[in-house]
């Protein structure tokens, strides 16, 4: 008995020993750490990218704040798409981007989002304040960008002091959408991009009510493979791949 | 129900981390958890604390202080990069956070396991001649060890589970540190469910299949 | 041959104790918490004194003045626990075997066999110890110590975590044993009648101190002082006034009466007259002069009183009278002396009605305790 405990044991361990990543004859795959609302956008366009140059790409999703932490920290990153450009500047401030290489890709959009079965439409801020709409999710305004947009469309609109008691927070604004999506909150503050969900619809909200998301996006100093990543980088904004972020409700961002 | 073209390797990644991480845990888990439940000394409640810390404080934290700390540019990691020995963003940071993660966890089972040995039998093996070493090897351990099965068990399943620390101390790279449940995560954010609900059960079943193997290797006589 | 001096401080407690024995059965007797087990842990290793000796035949295991300390595992000793502590985790077998690794697999299965035969124990050999009887675990927990052969063989109270039923035909099977051991077999016991039945020499142990040192008889029959009589459980020990004494006798002075006492000839001091002096009278040796004889002649050397039955405790099997002495100032207690007489004397004497009588003491029943000068423990001679 123990001994065939042991022997499962031994199994597992080595088992992992399986080769990965990257298999005979393709080449190392470029690392993007990219924020999480960019997953269904990047989804197409890593393949297409591969196809096009031969160079695959790895995506590594999350909170744009951890990500930073953790190229700061030395992760193994070539290129870095954050959700919001504070923490791109930073980085590139401290040497850690190619300042040079830094640039906003995409403006972020905030819609008002409410599930399609439902039944129940907001058109405007003013109206989540009807009796149906008893909860309404954000982002986290202390570090996520779209929640910082939220709150400070809500401010403008007057409408903060009286919405706060029925405002869900969520870590992010995939987390916010979340909520809409499994019926917690009847709306939610998010982002365009995710409201492409078929079982939402959404109505935009004036870009003016807030100050501009802005996504920017650096190559890491330490990268072994800065043109690869410039390559992908324009890529993302060149003819070809712009129309896929656009797809995804990402928009160009405005020359202020 | 299965997507199309799972990808498996999260799968493998993990088994290997978490085998060497239970591994590691019990290795170096034993022998603390036999001082701890056998011996009275000053600090040791201390010490017990210490384990336990990785299992109260937030993982993300937890992962937060390692990650400064093995990250090239930390103390450890300077060291170790030294030895050309990478450990942050690699599949070994991964094992460093599953072990992390559950080594507390072991060491408390173990630490039940041993106190529950009656000393006086120990006595008895010392006056039938055997060495402080012959004591231990045929007397404690065999009594001691349906806590250090249940531990093994438990800690392997929270090794599986390891999340927050691996987030941050290995970082969510597939093929190189995703592991399952980075992957149910990404695949979540993602809107597949598709693959996190095949990623979720394979998961469960391996858990499940693991735990009852442990029980039966508890009841294993020596 | 066993020699044992070891003092060790513990908190609240100080064992300074020195004795020595011949082969043979020894008890280590005295009330809980004399320092009877801690002597054993000494002896066994377990345990570091302050300071001491210990040899066991010839070999030195401890001695704090030359730096030795054997580890237990050389000390070749046998031990049987209070609980036994066979090892649950291995049959009545393996348990035996254990301290046998040094023999070859052959002779290990021979001496395990030959152990198990003389025990009884065969067919339980493959048992664990929580499906064994008592007694069984008694056997298997003696087999274990013995199959080593051991110098010396500790057994710590081996009775008493057995019921009480059970303990007297166990206490048999025991003493059987530990006769058929030969060397040197230590008993520690709180347990007077189990020191009796499995020793041939008693050490009496109180308070973190040795008391006496002995042969049963000695010890049982002339304890050297009221402590001991105390922890030996003797009742009817008083106090009286020496008047005389002789090679042959002593006469005290008591309650107003004159007591005869037989002197025992190795003692070599005589007390002198006028000296206090402790003694005492044992409640079976008390005997109640049948009325119908009152007018036969009485040996003038008997002590004789008479007095009063004033109160009596049911012991089962016997009573305890209580008796008091006619005239003078009665004890605080209320009486002087214990009678002990069966229930078939009480019965047949009618003392339920009957309650003034004469009791009868012959001189040697009546034991002194402590004389100045005397030495209270005494070193056997070997053999």
């Amino acid at each position: 008995m123990l001994g065939r405990v042991v022997a499962a044991c031994g199994l597992l361990v080595l088992s992992g020993s399986v080769p990965h990543e990257s298999t005979s004859g393709r080449r190392d795959g470029l690392v993007v750490f990219a924020a999480s609302d960019l997953q269904p956008a990047f989804t197409e366009l890593g393949p297409a990218f591969e196809q096009l140059t031969g160079q695959p790409v790895v995506f590594s999703y999350g909170s744009s704040g951890s990500l930073a932490a953790q190229i700061e920290l030395g992760a193994p990153a070539d290129l870095f798409f954050s959700a919001d450009e504070s923490y791109v500047r930073s980085l590139a401030q401290r040497g850690i981007l190619d300042r040079a290489s830094t640039r906003v890709y995409a403006e972020g959009r905030l819609v008002l989002a409410t599930l399609r079965s439902s039944g129940i439409t907001v058109a405007s801020l003013d109206q989540l304040l009807r009796p149906e709409v008893t909860r309404v999710a954000m982002a986290n305004p202390e570090h996520a960008p779209y929640g910082r947009a939220a709150r400070q469309a809500l401010v403008s609109s007057g409408v903060w002091e009286t919405m706060a008691p029925r405002v869900v927070m969520g870590e992010n604004v995939r987390q916010a959408a979340q909520y809409l999506l499994t019926g917690a909150v009847e709306a939610a503050l998010v982002s365009s991009s995710l409201a492409l969900d078929t079982a939402l619809v959404s109505a935009p909200l004036d870009p003016a009510l807030h100050q501009p998301i802005l996504q920017a996006a650096g190559i890491v100093r330490s990268s072994s493979r800065p043109s690869d990543a410039q390559r992908f980088l324009d890529f993302v904004t060149s003819d070809v791949g712009w129309p896929v972020m656009e797809r995804f409700g990402f928009v160009r961002p405005h020359v202020r | 129900m299965f997507a199309e073209g799972l990808d498996l390797v999260p799968a493998l990644l993990s088994a290997r981390v978490a085998g060497l991480s239970t591994l590691a845990a019990v290795t170096l888990g034993t022998p603390l958890a036999w001082l701890l439940g056998r011996y009275r000394f000053t600090g040791r409640a201390l010490l017990e604390n210490v384990v336990l810390l990785p299992l109260v404080l937030p993982p993300t934290v937890v992962g937060y202080y390692v990650l400064v700390l093995v990250s090239r540019r930390g103390p450890v990691g300077e060291v170790l990069a030294a030895a050309g020995f990478d450990l942050a963003f690699t599949w070994r940071g991964a094992v460093l956070a599953a072990w992390i993660g559950s080594f507390g966890l072991f060491v408390r089972s173990a630490q039940a396991g041993f106190e529950l040995v009656d000393p006086t039998l120990e006595d008895a093996a010392r006056t039938l001649g055997r060495s402080e070493w012959g004591v231990f090897w045929s007397v404690t351990l065999p009594l001691a060890w349906r806590g250090i099965a249940a531990g093994t068990a438990l800690a392997f399943c929270r090794a599986v589970g390891e999340f927050g620390i691996t987030l941050m101390v290995a970082g969510n790279i597939p093929g190189r540190t995703q592991t399952i449940p980075l992957a149910i995560y990404d695949a979540v954010q993602g809107n597949r469910m598709a693959d996190a609900n095949a990623l979720s059960l394979l998961t469960l079943a391996v858990v499940v299949l693991l735990l009852l193997l442990a029980r039966r290797g508890a009841r294993v006589r020596f | 041959m066993v020699s044992v001096e070891l003092l060790s401080h513990l908190p609240g407690f100080i064992l300074d104790v020195s004795w020595e024995v011949s082969d043979g059965v020894v008890a280590l007797f005295g009330p809980s918490g004399a320092g009877k087990s801690l002597t054993l842990n000494h002896l066994a290793g377990l345990r570091r004194p302050d300071a001491g000796r210990i040899v066991v035949r010839g070999r030195t295991l401890y001695d704090s003045t030359r730096g030795i300390n054997q580890p237990t595992r050389d000390r070749r000793l046998g031990v049987v626990f209070q609980g036994f502590a066979l090892f649950p985790h291995m049959t009545v077998a393996e348990n035996i075997g254990f301290g046998l690794r040094r023999l070859g697999s052959a002779d290990r299965r021979a001496r395990v066999g030959e152990l198990l035969e003389r025990l009884g124990l065969g067919p339980a050999r493959d048992l664990r110890p929580h499906a064994l009887s008592g007694g069984q675990q008694q056997r298997t927990a003696l087999g274990r110590a013995l199959a080593t052969d051991p110098d010396l063989l500790l057994l710590d109270e081996p009775l008493s975590a057995l019921d009480t039923p059970l303990r007297r035909a166990l206490r048999d099977d025991l003493a059987l044993a530990l006769r058929g051991f030969g060397k040197t077999a230590i008993v520690v016991t709180h347990d007077l009648g189990e020191a009796c039945q499995l020793a041939d020499q008693i050490v009496v142990y109180e308070g973190g101190k040795v008391l006496q040192v002995g042969r049963k008889a000695d010890v049982l029959g002339r304890p050297a002082s009221p402590a001991v009589a105390t922890v030996l459980g003797i009742r009817n020990v008083l106090e009286g006034e020496v008047l005389e004494a002789t090679p042959e006798f002593v006469r005290i002075g008591w309650r107003g009466h004159e007591l005869r006492a037989a002197n025992w000839s190795e003692r070599p001091a005589l007390p002198s007259a006028g000296s206090r002096v402790s003694f005492f009278v044992r409640p079976e040796h008390v005997r109640l002069m049948r009325k119908d004889r009152y007018g036969a002649p009485v040996d003038r050397r008997m002590n004789v009183f008479r007095g009063d039955l004033v109160g009596e405790t049911d012991l089962g099997t016997s009573l305890a009278l209580q008796f008091r002495v006619a005239g003078g100032t009665p004890p605080a207690r209320g009486y002087d002396l214990e009678i002990e007489i069966s229930r078939l004397a009480h019965e047949k004497l009618h003392l339920d009605y009957d309650r003034q009588w004469t009791v009868a003491v012959q001189p040697s029943a009546v034991q002194l305790l402590e004389v100045p000068g005397e030495p209270i423990g005494t070193i056997l001679p070997i053999g």
